[in-house]
């Protein structure tokens, strides 16, 4: 049973049409990349599904929520809610609250939408910062951090909320190559939980290392889809090939 | 104290000069000045406008400017600005002027903007000194001035005179010349028409219906005085900036009667048709013409011209043109020098004035507190959710406030609150607090519009990411952030409000800077009033400017506690 489905999604921003019919399949568990050039639509298709943007045609279905781009204002909202609570999301700049300290910032959620006690949920935050390595700095500022012990922090706040999909919009982008290795490191160590990732990326190796399935996108629609070992051996579309030996190169 | 008595009848509220519409006694014949003498000759001249200016300092730099008025009152004693003996007259002379200094705000019949051409003014002052100076063989002029600020400007050599309704006072007799009186005045109740008072000895009944009497005055006049010395335990004060605002308040209905002096009532009857004049003029005193207490052969030279004007009856046709004359003005052919000053009693030093009103400053402090306290977590609450609704709202409400806004910000707070207490005819205290609120709640929106938007995009997409609704991200996540952006601004407005709170007066709430200029005015112990004032204006705003720079810290980007917002 698939996690989220993805009908024929249609996006205007004014007069550009950004995606152009979507249709994306995502089971449950599994980690799926999706690449493709800067400007394409991927990290808009993203944010239409949890929400942070609205769509004008299609549908988006998430763990059996769907939203249609045609629902009340009301139904969508109320909908989009649930569907909240249920996808977690790690963005480019990681928009950490920056008065917030570390733990604060990982507590926010569990405490205040979710109802959970504080000190119940400062144990869990702790345990997660922990498994991100950011056990030492609990207490610190989000800006007294570097770019990728932020990203770190902030994977641990999506995971606070215990969502059954996360969607990480080009986590590593803002990031040099070392921290770059060890955020994806812990986006390694999440994808063999059985929690569904969708990871809008340009990195290339943890496209194919990791993710069950690459789906490539181009001029907003998704051009190919598959295993990594068949889209990066053997790609069926000139697009992919263009795309893969820019990125290989890059 | 007997003055005591004109504070604790009315209401917290102190009394007041600068206003429009006084023509009439303007100043405290009993109680505030009879007491009182000040020894040194007049006031420090600007002290009013360094009051101000200190009151708008905060941080260390208050204390450094208090040390310097300070030491600059120490060391240029008043008399360095006083000018040259005699040099009043052989002024007049040399020049070809005699100016006088006067108010047509609202002055009429005393002097005010001629309705034949607006641009000139009229009144029956404005004739006698045409009249005077002709006699001096010079040209009168009109130097406007701001009434409570006459001496002042008398001081500054701004003006030769001042001639406008200005009582003879003891008090001023010891730091001015006055001349021989050139008008007997009496004060005259006015009330709404059918209203039950018909002379002033009804307000000595108890009020039907429960509570007081309210009689409204002009702030500081001789109608003040006489309403807290003859007033009784029945009747209430209401001190008015001006006589007319007094009049409009009066026949709206707000309060039960006027006391004005007389040619003021007359001058005006025909234009509140639904006023009526109750029973005969009470009380009297004297209209003298002041100058500098050294201008003694001015003093004379005028004394003398205003003589011939009574022996040859030009005084009386006079009068009698403006409707004000009445037998009461016999007296003036008796009176041929100014009352004599009190003798046997030491005039009082200015410190000892100070701790005789000090309560009645601290009194006016509190005032000028409360309408701060009170209006300032209102506008910042109003301001907040205005923001929001630009921000956030649909376009409906959006251009519904924006619209608010505009007009808010670019009306005068005097206009609004004219229009809370004379149209909606709402409390004093509810109108100015709520004036002010809503005033400074235009300014707080555009500060948190500024504030909130700031913020970058992402914060909020991250609160919405972790399911949060739009408020929750505001009350959680925005709000905070924007707080510590919006104290330094905020705080600048608190402080702007903190003195914006005198435009009250103009709504009969007397606070501290108007306290003071009646206080000063009244008693003639500005210089003293002023550092007493100012010591108050410090003592409120330094806690103020601490509590700022105490949230800065607090609240400031580093050390921040989590809950500690919101």
């Amino acid at each position: 049973m698939s996690m989220i489905e993805v009908n024929d999604l249609v996006k205007w921003h004014g007069s550009i049409e950004v995606l152009k019919g979507v249709n994306l399949s995502v089971r449950r568990g599994e980690v799926a990349t999706i690449i493709g050039p800067s400007g394409s639509g991927k990290s808009t298709l993203l944010r239409c599904l949890n929400g942070l943007e609205t769509f004008q045609g299609g549908c988006v279905t998430i763990d059996g929520l769907r939203v249609g781009a045609h629902d009340g204002a009301v139904e969508r909202a109320r909908v989009q809610r649930q569907v909240c609570l249920r996808v977690g999301m790690v963005f480019q700049s990681f928009n950490l609250f920056p008065h917030r300290t570390v733990l604060r910032n990982v507590i926010e959620g569990p405490v205040y939408v979710l109802g959970i006690h504080p000190e119940q949920a400062a144990e869990r935050a702790r345990r997660l910062l922990a498994r991100v390595g950011m056990s030492e700095r609990l207490d610190a500022l989000p800006r007294q951090l570097s770019g990728g012990q932020q990203q770190r922090v902030a994977i641990a706040r999506a995971m606070a909320m215990e969502p059954q999909v996360i969607l990480f919009d080009e986590p590593t982008s803002a990031l040099d190559p070392r921290m770059t290795t060890e955020v994806l490191a812990v986006m390694t160590d999440l994808a063999g939980d059985g929690l569904t990732m969708v990871v809008v990326t340009h990195a290339m190796h943890f496209a194919r290392r990791v993710s069950q399935t690459v789906h490539v996108f181009g001029e907003g629609r998704i051009i190919e889809s598959g295993p990594p070992a068949q889209i990066f051996e053997d790609p069926s579309q000139e697009a992919t090939r263009t795309l893969l030996s820019e990125g290989l190169a890059a | 104290m007997e003055e005591n008595s004109g504070a604790s009848e009315s209401d917290a509220s102190p009394t007041d000069p600068s206003d429009p519409d006084h023509f009439l006694s303007r100043e405290p014949v009993g109680a505030r000045s009879v007491v009182v003498g000040p020894s040194a000759p007049c006031s420090f001249p600007a002290d009013r406008t360094r009051t101000e200016a200190t009151s708008r300092r905060l941080d260390r730099s208050q204390l450094f400017c208090l040390g310097l008025i300070l030491t600059g009152l120490v060391t240029l004693a008043p008399e360095s600005f006083a000018l040259a003996e005699g040099a009043g007259l052989d002024h007049v002379r040399s020049s070809g002027k005699l100016r006088y200094g006067s108010d047509m705000e609202g002055g009429g019949p005393y002097a005010y903007p001629d309705p034949k051409s607006p641009r000139d003014v009229t009144g029956f002052e404005v004739e006698l000194m045409a009249m005077l100076a002709k006699d001096l063989g010079a040209a009168p002029e009109f130097c406007q001035g701001q009434w409570e600020m006459l001496l002042q400007l008398l001081d500054l050599g701004q003006s030769d005179i001042v001639v406008n309704g200005y009582e003879w006072t003891p008090p001023r007799a010891r730091a001015y010349l006055a001349t021989r009186p050139y008008y007997v005045y009496q004060l005259q109740l006015m009330v709404p028409r059918g209203s039950p008072i018909h002379t002033w000895d009804d307000l000595k009944q108890p009020r039907p219906g429960g509570g007081r009497w309210t009689v409204g005055v002009l702030a500081g006049s001789a109608a003040d005085t006489f309403t807290a010395l003859e007033g009784g335990k029945n009747v209430r004060a209401i001190q008015f900036s001006g006589s007319t605002d007094a009049m409009t308040a009066v026949q709206n209905g707000q309060y039960d009667a006027t006391l004005q002096d007389v040619p003021a009532a007359r001058f005006y009857l025909d234009r509140f048709p639904g006023l009526e004049l109750a029973g005969p003029p009470e009380s009297h005193g004297y209209y003298v013409i002041y100058t500098r207490a050294n201008d003694r052969a001015l003093r004379d030279a005028l004394d003398q011209g205003l003589a011939r004007l009574i022996a040859r009856g030009d005084l009386r046709r006079l009068y009698e043109k403006y409707g004000i004359w009445s037998e009461a003005q016999r007296e003036l052919e008796k009176l041929t020098g100014p009352p004599e000053v009190i003798s046997g009693r030491q005039a009082e030093g200015g410190w000892t004035l100070v701790s005789r009103y000090w309560s009645s400053l601290v009194e006016a402090a509190c005032v000028t507190i409360a309408l701060s306290l009170c209006s300032m977590p209102l506008a910042m609450l109003l301001g907040l959710v205005i923001a929001i609704g630009r921000i956030y709202g649909p376009i409906p409400v959006r251009a519904v406030l924006t619209g608010y806004v505009e007009l808010i910000r670019g009306t005068p707070l005097m206009l609004q609150l004219f229009v809370l207490f004379y149209l909606l005819k709402l409390n004093p205290w509810v109108a100015g607090i709520g004036g002010l609120a809503i005033n400074y709640s235009a300014y707080e929106a555009e500060i948190y519009r500024a504030g909130l938007q700031a913020i970058p995009q992402g914060q909020m997409e991250a609160a919405l990411a972790l399911g949060m609704s739009r408020w929750m991200a505001l009350r959680r996540v925005l709000i905070p952030q924007a707080v510590r952006i919006v104290i330094p601004p905020v705080t600048n407005d608190f402080i702007a409000l903190f003195k914006d709170t005198s435009v009250c007066s103009v709504i009969t709430l007397i606070e501290l800077t108007k306290e003071y200029s009646i206080l000063a005015n009244g008693t003639g112990g500005a210089t003293e009033f002023a550092l007493a004032a100012s010591f108050l204006y410090m003592m409120m705003s330094l806690p103020l400017s601490w509590f700022s720079r105490w949230s800065e810290r607090r609240l400031g980007t580093l050390g921040v506690k989590g809950g500690a917002v919101a």
